[in-house]
């Protein structure tokens, strides 16, 4: 849930990327860190790894100043992938505002895709949120990698589902991965504007909130 | 309460003890003396963790060390923080699975206790159907038993009145003969003699008919063929007839007292009581043979006492034997169905089990008293009305 202080003026939200294990969350993640010049950046903390298999999460904090001296912080949680660390992944899952659901292309990884994606179901509905409300983005990394399941084919099976279009990424390279961010943000300030009314109190407006949350390092920040 | 990922204050993250050796060490790389705190001095540096500012740093000897020096501090909070915040995660989710934990433990109890009560239910159940399934195979034993006795006396019955009837009619024309005989014969010594004789076989032949035709009767008041089912019953009426066909089967070396008072009916189903009186008399007759055959015993007099009495609305039935008894290490089982201490043959076991029955049909309850080598007390008790 949205922590919002009206004291200090400051509204966190928290992002959560979840998929099976190696489907490149901490990829995602390492790349947005490295790719997005937000209006401000934290560290990227990566916990505990072991073989480079996240065992708590890694988090990237950003943030954005409002008009109104708002003080937006987005927090940008991974879960770990693998099955026995469901208690983890319910933990960090709790109180999110948005997920990003990083499957895994290779035709191999289809059964974990649909289990990972039946244990975010679950998981949500243990920690009290909607998967129809909460605003989400699928996106299928590894497009590099030969074997992998047809583009238009993926798109066609997800079509009539809230979370069409499906993003292509190839993390790894770093393609993909604020595209699938933004789309997050767009879903996401849709949900948080009509809550805390970003555009009217606090100046925000859906193009400000995404450009500014995603401005990619190269590009100029407005 | 709060959550792993709250962000933390200056003083979750060091102690003050750590928080001064910090101060201290600090101090001695920069020129000036170097302070943390969580208030804002004029010349003060922000320590920011996760866009957090959780602290100043002040004093120095200028912006440059300042600016280091919290960088440093900042570094190193990283640490601590990553190390803070998997502590919360890994106590968060131990609390979390520990609880879940709990519900399925109590949620397995909660299921076991219904099944242990399924589970007893069913061994009560398998129990309830057993016991009828018994009683089914006894009743249906004994309707075997008692249908075929029925036929048979009833067969008896049928083919015993005719013969007795012609008999008993000829012997009667046969002595008016006789009498005949006597006016036409000459009053020889010899003669009177011979017709004397003759009219006293035929008197002789006429009481033995009257009394095949009495048995006769009896055996239809046993076996109840004109009655199948509860009519009113005159207890005394049945049990004489059970005490008389007994007579009949052992004959005079059996002594039968009977002793009845005058008792109401009750509303029961003759052939069954009379079945039932029947075999505790047939019991009590073998235990007293038994008992005759035991060496030094031959002299004794065997002897069945039959007794009726009622008290209190309730008839009581009492048949009583001075024969063997029954054994102490025996007794228990003695109604058990298909019990026998007898000689493999002799007897189906079903003689006190159906007894017991019966009573128990008629409202009443059986009541053993035995003493081995002495004899046995059977009591009845039938509530009327
Ligand atoms: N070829 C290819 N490999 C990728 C891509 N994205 C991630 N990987 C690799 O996949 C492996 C797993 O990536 P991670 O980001 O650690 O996966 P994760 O989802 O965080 O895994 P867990 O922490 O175990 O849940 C690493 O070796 C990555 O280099 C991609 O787009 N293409
Ligand atoms: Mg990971």
């Amino acid at each position: 849930m949205a922590d919002h202080s009206a004291e200090n003026n400051r509204l966190a939200l928290k992002v959560v990327f979840y998929g099976p294990a190696l489907s490149g969350k901490t990829t995602n993640l390492m790349q947005l860190h490295s790719l997005l010049n937000p209006q401000r950046k934290g560290e990227l903390m990566v916990l505990e790894t072991r073989d480079d298999r996240t065992l708590f999460f890694d988090m990237l904090p950003i943030g954005l100043k409002g008009d109104s001296g708002l003080d937006l912080r987005l927090k940008l949680y991974t879960v770990p992938g693998q099955v026995q660390h469901d208690s983890t992944r319910k933990a960090v899952l709790s109180r999110a505002d948005a997920v990003v659901f990083v499957a895994d292309s290779q035709t191999s990884q289809q059964d974990n895709n649909a289990n990972a994606f039946g244990n975010l179901e679950e998981n949500l509905e243990k920690v009290g949120l909607d998967i129809d409300t909460l605003p989400m983005a699928v996106q299928f990394n590894k497009r590099d990698l030969p074997g992998v399941v047809g583009d238009t084919e993926l798109q066609q099976r997800w079509a009539n589902t809230p979370w069409a279009p499906l993003q292509m990424a190839s993390a790894l390279n770093g393609k993909g991965v604020i595209e699938t961010f933004r789309v997050l943000l767009d879903r996401l300030y849709t949900e948080v504007d009509r809550e805390f009314a970003l555009q009217s109190v606090h100046g925000i407006d859906r193009d400000t909130f995404i450009r500014q949350l995603s401005a990619a390092s190269e590009e100029s920040c407005a | 309460m709060r959550n792993f990922e709250d962000d933390p204050t200056l003083e979750d993250l060091l102690t003050r003890d750590q928080l001064q050796r910090l101060n201290r060490t600090l101090s001695a790389l920069c020129q000036a003396p170097v302070e943390i705190g969580i208030n804002r001095k004029p010349t003060s540096v922000a320590l920011e963790f996760n866009l957090e500012t959780v602290g100043w740093l002040s004093g120095g000897s200028s912006d440059q060390e300042r600016l280091a020096a919290a960088d440093l501090v900042s570094f190193l909070m990283m640490f601590v923080a990553k190390y803070r915040l998997a502590a919360n995660l890994h106590h968060d989710t131990t609390e979390a699975s520990y609880a879940e934990l709990q519900k399925q433990n109590e949620a397995l109890k909660a299921s076991e206790a219904r099944y242990r009560i399924l589970s007893d239910q069913l061994q009560e159940k398998v129990e309830e159907q057993v016991a009828v399934i018994k009683q089914a195979q006894m009743d249906l034993y004994e309707s075997a038993r008692l249908r075929s006795v029925g036929q048979l006396a009833a067969g008896v019955a049928h083919e015993i009145n005719n013969p007795i009837g012609f008999i008993s009619s000829n012997l009667k024309v046969a002595g008016e003969y006789v009498n005949d005989l006597r006016a036409q014969l000459p009053q020889t010594e010899q003669n009177r003699e011979l017709l004397d004789d003759f009219a006293d076989l035929i008197g002789e032949s006429s009481d033995g008919t009257r009394r095949i035709a009495s048995i006769v009767s009896d055996l239809k008041t046993f076996s109840s063929i004109d009655q199948a089912d509860y009519t009113q019953c005159d207890v005394n009426e049945l049990l004489s007839s059970a005490v008389h066909l007994l007579q009949t089967e052992y004959g005079s070396d059996l002594e039968i007292i009977e002793k009845p008072v005058e008792l109401p009916t009750i509303s029961g189903h003759p052939s069954r009581l009379s079945q039932t009186f029947y075999n505790l008399l047939d019991n009590a007759a073998q235990a007293v043979r038994e008992r005759r055959q035991e060496p030094g015993a031959e002299s004794r007099a065997g002897r069945i006492l039959v007794k009726t009495s009622v008290d209190n609305d309730v008839i009581q039935v009492v048949i009583q034997d001075n024969g063997c008894g029954i054994a102490e290490n025996i007794r228990e089982q003695v109604f058990d169905a298909f019990f026998t201490s007898r000689p493999v043959g002799a007897g189906t076991g079903l003689g006190l089990t159906v007894a017991r029955d019966t009573v128990r049909a008629h409202r009443g309850t059986i009541q053993i008293d035995s003493r081995e080598g002495t004899g046995t007390r059977v009591t009845l008790f039938l509530p009327v009305g």
